[in-house]
């Protein structure tokens, strides 16, 4: 059951009735949500220019009252989790702690400068005095140095917790220190980009939306893209195989009854209320809409693969690596590939408005059978060259079958009633 | 190899080399190739402890955006230690991972390995197994290293009871290396360790 039609029963909550252990299952659902799922809670949806002005604001709160650079505010704000008013009370009591503990400044007194600037301790050159520099630390390095040291950490990802190179000097270099010594557009670019993402999550009441298109692996959590049409995926890091459309695990995708195509209409909604009855039909409607959007994407990056199976098969002839008759198939398969999806997408359309009954549960049984086999071929397709030849085909056969079948139980109908009327 | 790694490695070398632990035998260092970019270490097993009187070869790696980076180093000496794998010799060792520092040098590095050896950290092992006989029985651990470090390492201390349980494993037609592991694992319980070899 939905979260918005649980809402049709908070009335009756109010006597705190405590249903752990005690009630059946199925009457969990008449609890208040706040109540009954401990990770339940509200949130607003903001834009990335949102989230930078939000930010903004408490770094300008900062650096305002407290007369320090923008630079220094994110730092100070980084280590203290966001929290301007604490960083504030703090700073007027005891600066100096503040600075320590955000790692800007050390505990210890700050070397005698003229003593270190004899040769770079990095490279080993001797440059002219003007062109070393250093953190609040005095380890005084070279320029060249210090730029190599931040294009390293930033091409790792690294970006608010970049230290000093000296040996076990836990001091962070500020932002304008950073920007000051990197030059490439490029990784100045990725360094901002690094910090607005690290800042997010440093902030206590912002989190990365967990929703599609944002969407991380379901098991390790880690940051994925799709690149492909196939909906078949799997995680880059810890190789799990998912389903894009459900997030389950393709294990039960594979050999058992694929079912992320069909929706499953709600048994109680006639007792419902009318309210009730409005949300399900957009929710129907939502259903196949984001399948059929889902489908068109894919379609779109299926042409991507297209396009470079056709210059990866041109490069092998060049090469000398067969002729394009010997290839001719991988390209043939992604065509097919290319026409099923067509045909796939488009299902969602007819299935949305069909009637209820057996008819349209054929319908919807034959659609799973075809999108799985269309995510079978996806995923061969895009290994085309690591896949066996006949495998392959063999795997075009089934799907093209399948998207025949279909198209001749259910299609056929209104194109023999459409010739009939001209004739 | 970038400029700045091979002057930074070639500056590295000749301080190693004009170190008192290289005039005290402690620590070595060679190279392996003419760019610079291969080195051999070796430490001498530090006093009162398993590894005393052993000699470890390092595989160390000079990567090309050193110092920025950390050398990537490797036992190539068989050893027993709960931060250094039994198989594949990867060391865990902080310095050689986030906290590297680009002051650091080969020196020093080759230093805090040695000084790893004098003092482990179970509680962040590269070995799991051996952390664990390390944490639950001290003395089968240290008898299983200083066994470990006078076979690969060439240490004095020869443990007869040991040296023959390998060879009944051997006489079963089990491969040296696999049967140590294995009886050092199965805290050198015969028949636990062929169960496990020929399940």
């Amino acid at each position: 059951m939905s979260a918005e039609s649980d809402m049709e029963y908070s009335d009756n909550d109010g006597d705190d009735y405590d249903y752990y252990g005690e009630q059946d299952d199925c009457d969990m659902e008449a609890v208040d949500r706040t109540k009954s799922d401990p990770e339940y809670f509200l949130y607003t949806c903001l834009r990335v220019e949102e989230v930078e002005k939000l930010l903004n604001e408490s770094i300008e709160l900062l650096s305002n009252s407290l007369q320090i650079t923008p630079s220094l505010a994110k730092v100070t704000l980084h280590a203290y989790e966001w929290n301007a008013q604490e960083i504030i009370n703090k700073y007027k009591e005891n600066a100096n702690e503040v600075l320590v503990y955000s790692r800007v400044k050390s505990r210890s007194p700050v070397l005698q400068a003229s003593t270190s600037r004899s040769s770079c301790a990095v490279c080993a050159n001797t440059p002219p005095m003007h062109k070393y520099s250093a953190l609040a630390c005095g380890h005084y390095f070279c320029n060249d140095c210090w730029a190599m040291h931040f294009e390293v950490q930033i091409m790792q990802g690294v970006s608010n917790t970049i230290t000093c190179m000296a040996q076990d000097c836990e001091l962070r270099a500020p932002e304008d220190f950073v920007l000051s010594h990197v030059t490439k557009p490029m990784l100045r670019e990725r360094y901002q980009q690094f910090m607005f993402k690290d800042h997010v999550k440093s902030h206590p009441e912002l989190r990365f939306c967990p929703g599609p298109n944002c969407q991380d692996c379901p098991k390790c959590q880690i940051c994925i893209e799709k690149n492909g049409g196939c909906n078949h995926m799997q995680c880059g890091a810890c190789r799990h195989d998912f389903c894009w459309v459900c997030l389950g695990d393709w294990k039960s995708h594979g050999s058992e009854y694929y079912e992320c195509s069909r929706y499953k209409e709600d048994p109680n909604m006639s007792s419902d209320s009318q309210h009730a009855q409005a949300r399900e039909a957009l929710k129907k409607y939502l259903h196949y809409y984001e399948r059929w959007e889902n489908h068109a994407r894919s379609l779109k990056l299926e042409e991507q693969t297209l396009a470079s199976l056709k210059s990866r098969i041109n490069q092998k002839v060049m090469a000398g690596e067969g002729t394009w008759i010997d290839w001719q198939y991988l390209w043939d398969s992604a065509k097919l590939l290319k026409r099923c999806r067509y045909t796939l997408q488009y299902t969602y359309p007819y299935a949305y408005y069909m009637e209820n009954g057996p008819r349209k549960e054929l319908f919807e049984y034959q659609q799973a059978q075809l999108e799985a086999e269309i995510e079978n071929l996806s995923w061969k397709v895009e290994r085309a060259e690591t896949t066996d030849r006949g495998d392959l085909e063999n795997q075009m056969d089934i799907a093209e079958k399948r998207r025949t079948t279909l198209l001749k139980d259910f299609l056929e109908f209104h194109t023999t009633t459409a010739s009939s009327s001209k004739v | 190899m970038a400029n700045i790694a091979a002057k930074r490695i070639k500056r590295e070398f000749k301080e190693v080399m004009k170190s008192e632990e290289v005039a005290g035998g402690s620590i070595k260092l060679e190279l392996i190739n003419d760019s610079w970019t291969e080195l051999q270490g070796e430490i001498a097993g530090p006093p009162d402890t398993p590894y005393e009187g052993g000699t470890f070869l390092l595989e160390i790696k000079v990567p090309e955006t050193y110092p920025f980076n950390p050398p990537k180093i490797r036992f190539m000496t068989k050893i027993w230690h709960p931060n250094v794998s039994s198989v594949t010799g990867a060391i865990c060792l902080d310095i050689l991972k986030d906290q590297w520092a680009a002051a650091l040098t080969l020196r020093t590095v080759l230093l805090s390995i040695q000084a790893l050896l004098s003092a482990a950290e179970p509680n962040d092992p590269q070995d799991a197994v051996v952390a664990k006989q390390y944490r639950e029985d001290i003395r089968l651990f240290n008898l299983t290293a200083s066994h470990w470090t006078n076979v690969y390492a060439g240490g004095p201390t020869v443990i007869w009871e040991f040296n023959q349980k390998v060879q009944v494993l051997i006489d079963m037609g089990i491969d040296e290396d696999q049967a140590r592991v294995a009886l050092s694992t199965f805290e050198w319980e015969i028949e636990r360790a062929t169960e496990h070899l020929f399940s």
